[in-house]
C-alpha cells in the first residue's frame, strides 16, 4: 500500500472512531480523487472504524449515542466512496432483509444489528419499522435473501415474527431462508415456539448467529 | 371484595408500606405492573382506555377485584406526557399509544427551543393521569398502594425528537438538549406534585436512559439525574414515597440512589455490576427495595401458571434474605395482551411461598 493510501484509509478509520462525519467525507472524496480503489477505502478505513467502534461498545467506552454517531460517519464515507467501487471487485455477500415487524416502531436495536451487520459483510435491506409480514417475505423472495431478521420490543407485535415463518411455510419456501428474532420480550423459548431458526440477545450475537447459519 | 384475604393479616397497603420499611409483613407483596392489559377486563379497546381516565380507572379497579394486586400502577403509556408538550401520537386499538415517528415536534436541534412549559392541570393526557390517581384513591387507597407514574425528562424529549435523534443531539446539540429538559422538568415536577394531591401514595420516576444498555453513568448524570432529584424532592415535599422504575439491562443503581433516592426501584435485569440476581440481592437488596423480576413476556405469554409459580418462588427466595424489603413484580409493564390467569398465578405464588415465617 502507497503511503499516501495508507494514510487515508487510517484517517477514515479515525474519522469512525472519532465520530467526525465530516472528515469521513473529505477523506472518501480524496480516495476517489487520488483514485484509489474505494472497496478497498471501505474495507480497509471504514469498516475497520466501525469494528473498533464496536469494540470500545463491548468495553464500555462507548455507548449507544457513540456507536450511532460512529456509524453516521461510516455511512457518510460510504456513500461518497460506493458510487465508485469496480463492479469486478463486488464480491458476492450474503443477503440479510431486516425490519420491526408490524405495529411496533422502535427501530433502535433494528438498527444496531444492520450496522453490525453490514460490517461484517452483510449486504442488508433495510426494510424500517411497522413492516408487515408479507413484506419481508416478498422482500427477501425478490432479493434472494439468505436470511430474514425480525425485530420488535413490544409483546403485543411479538406474534407478527410467527405469522412471517407462517407466511414461509404456506407458500412452501420455508426451507430457502433462515429467519432470525431479536428484540426485549424475545426470547429463545419463543424463536422455538414459532420456529425460527434462531434468537439473539444483543447485536453482536446476532452477527454471530447470522454468520453461523449461512456459513 | 375485602382486601385484605382469607388468612392474610395485612391490608394490601399495609403489606406494601411494611416491606418499603424493610419489615417484615404478613407475606411478600405482589405488584405485577398490570396496567394496559386492564383495558380487556372492561372490554374496552385500549386507545379508549388511553383517553378516558374515568373507563381507565374504572377497568384497573375490575383488574384490581379479579387478580387482587398489592398497588395499582397508573402506567398508560409513555407518550402521555409528549402528547401534551405537542407530540402527534398514535392509539391503536389494540396496543399502546405511540409518537408519530413521521411527524415528530423536535425534527432539528434548533426545534428543542418550541418547547414550552405545560401546565398539567390543564393538560388532556398528564390531566387525565392525575384523575385516574386520585380515582383509584377514592376507592381504594385506603387498603391498597397506590402508585403514579411519570417519564423522566429524557425519556419525554426522546418521545418528541426520537430516540434515535436525541441520543446523537446529546453529542451534537448538549445544551439545546439541556434548555429543553429544563422546560420540560418544570412539568414534571407539577405532574408528579399533582398526582401525589390527588391522592397517590408514591409516584414511580421512569429514567429510561439510566442504565448501561443505553447511557455512559456520566452522560446520564448530566442530562437527566439532577433533574429527576427535583421531580423526586417534589414528591417527597407533597408527602409521598418515591419510587423508580427502569427496565434497562445494567441500571446504575448507585447513581440512582444518589440522585432519587427512591424506596424502591422496579427492574428487570441485576444491576449494574451484578451478573447475577443473587449477587443483586446480596449488593443492593439491603440497600434499596427491590420490585421484579419476572419476565413481562415469558409471564403474560409464555408460562403456565405452574412455571409462574416456581419461577415466582425462586425469586422470593433470592430474596429472602433482605428482611422484607422485596415485592414481587413484573421487570416492566404486565404485557397488555398478557393472560390474566397470569398475573393470578403471581399473586397466588406470593401467597403459597411469600409468607413470611
Amino acid at each position: 500500500m502507497s503511503g499516501v493510501k495508507e494514510l487515508l484509509y487510517k484517517d477514515l478509520e479515525e474519522a469512525v472512531v472519532e465520530m467526525d462525519e465530516e472528515r469521513a467525507v473529505e477523506t472518501a472524496k480524496r480516495v476517489v480523487e487520488e483514485g484509489f480503489d474505494a472497496y478497498d477505502a471501505i474495507e480497509k478505513g471504514l469498516a475497520v472504524g466501525m469494528e473498533r467502534a464496536g469494540q470500545l461498545f463491548d468495553e464500555e467506552e462507548y455507548f449507544i449515542p457513540e456507536l450511532l454517531m460512529c456509524s453516521d460517519a461510516m455511512y457518510a464515507g460510504m456513500d461518497i466512496l460506493r458510487p465508485h467501487i469496480r463492479q469486478e471487485n463486488v464480491a458476492v455477500k450474503q443477503k440479510v432483509v431486516i425490519g420491526v415487524v408490524q405495529g411496533d416502531t422502535h427501530d433502535i436495536g433494528k438498527n444496531l444489528v444492520k450496522i453490525m451487520l453490514e460490517t461484517s459483510g452483510f449486504d442488508v435491506t433495510d426494510l424500517g419499522r411497522d413492516i408487515p409480514p408479507a413484506r419481508f417475505v416478498e422482500t427477501a423472495k425478490k432479493i434472494d435473501a439468505g436470511i430474514i431478521a425480525l425485530s420488535t420490543l413490544m409483546t403485543t407485535t411479538m406474534d407478527g415474527m410467527g405469522e412471517v415463518v407462517r407466511n414461509l411455510i404456506e407458500q412452501g419456501i420455508r426451507d430457502k431462508f433462515k429467519v432470525i428474532v431479536g428484540g426485549g420480550p424475545i426470547s429463545q423459548g419463543f424463536a422455538d415456539r414459532i420456529g425460527a431458526d434462531g434468537y439473539a440477545h444483543n447485536a453482536a450475537d446476532a452477527v454471530k448467529l447470522a454468520k453461523r447459519l449461512v456459513a | 371484595m375485602a382486601n385484605t384475604h382469607k388468612n392474610e393479616e395485612m391490608t394490601s397497603l399495609e403489606r406494601i408500606s411494611t416491606a418499603l420499611q424493610y419489615k417484615k409483613p404478613d407475606r411478600v407483596p405482589v405488584a405485577p405492573l398490570f396496567c394496559g392489559a386492564s383495558h380487556r377486563v372492561l372490554g374496552i379497546t385500549y386507545d379508549t382506555w388511553s383517553l378516558d381516565a374515568a373507563l381507565a380507572t374504572k377497568s384497573l379497579l375490575a383488574a384490581h377485584e379479579i387478580i387482587g394486586f398489592d398497588a395499582f400502577v397508573t402506567l398508560v403509556d409513555l407518550s402521555v406526557e409528549a402528547y401534551d408538550f405537542g407530540q402527534a401520537v398514535i392509539f391503536p386499538k389494540n396496543s399502546t399509544g405511540y409518537p408519530d415517528y413521521n411527524n415528530l415536534f423536535i425534527r432539528n436541534g434548533d426545534d428543542y427551543l418550541k418547547v414550552k412549559y405545560v401546565d398539567p392541570l390543564q393538560s388532556r393526557r398528564m390531566k387525565s393521569v392525575i384523575d385516574i390517581c386520585g380515582g383509584l384513591a377514592k376507592a381504594r387507597g385506603h387498603d391498597t398502594g397506590v402508585i403514579g407514574f411519570i417519564y423522566g425528562p429524557l425519556g419525554v424529549l426522546s418521545q418528541m425528537r426520537g430516540h434515535e435523534d436525541l441520543f446523537k443531539d446529546l453529542i451534537r446539540h448538549p445544551d439545546r438538549v439541556l434548555e429543553a429538559v429544563e422546560t420540560i422538568n418544570g412539568t414534571l415536577v407539577e405532574y408528579a406534585t399533582a398526582q401525589i394531591r390527588a391522592g397517590a401514595h408514591s409516584v414511580c420516576i421512569d429514567p429510561l436512559y439510566s442504565s448501561a444498555s443505553i447511557l455512559k453513568k456520566e452522560t446520564w448524570e448530566r442530562f437527566e439525574g439532577p433533574f429527576c432529584r427535583r421531580i423526586a424532592d417534589s414528591i417527597r415535599n407533597a408527602g409521598g414515597l418515591v419510587t423508580m422504575h427502569n427496565c434497562g439491562n445494567g441500571v446504575y443503581f448507585d447513581a440512582i440512589l444518589k440522585w432519587i433516592n427512591p424506596v424502591a426501584i422496579s427492574h428487570a435485569y441485576p444491576a449494574y455490576g451484578c451478573k447475577t440476581w443473587e449477587e443483586h440481592a446480596a449488593v443492593w437488596g439491603n440497600k434499596v427495595v427491590s420490585m421484579g423480576h419476572s419476565d413481562p413476556a415469558a409471564t403474560g405469554i409464555e408460562m403456565t401458571p405452574e412455571e409462574i409459580i416456581e419461577d415466582c418462588r425462586a425469586q422470593i427466595e433470592t430474596f429472602s434474605g433482605c428482611n422484607g424489603g422485596y415485592i414481587l413484580s413484573t421487570g416492566c409493564e404486565f404485557p397488555p395482551n398478557g393472560n390474566l390467569l397470569s398475573a393470578i398465578a403471581m399473586i397466588k405464588a406470593g401467597k403459597i411461598h411469600g409468607v413470611y415465617s
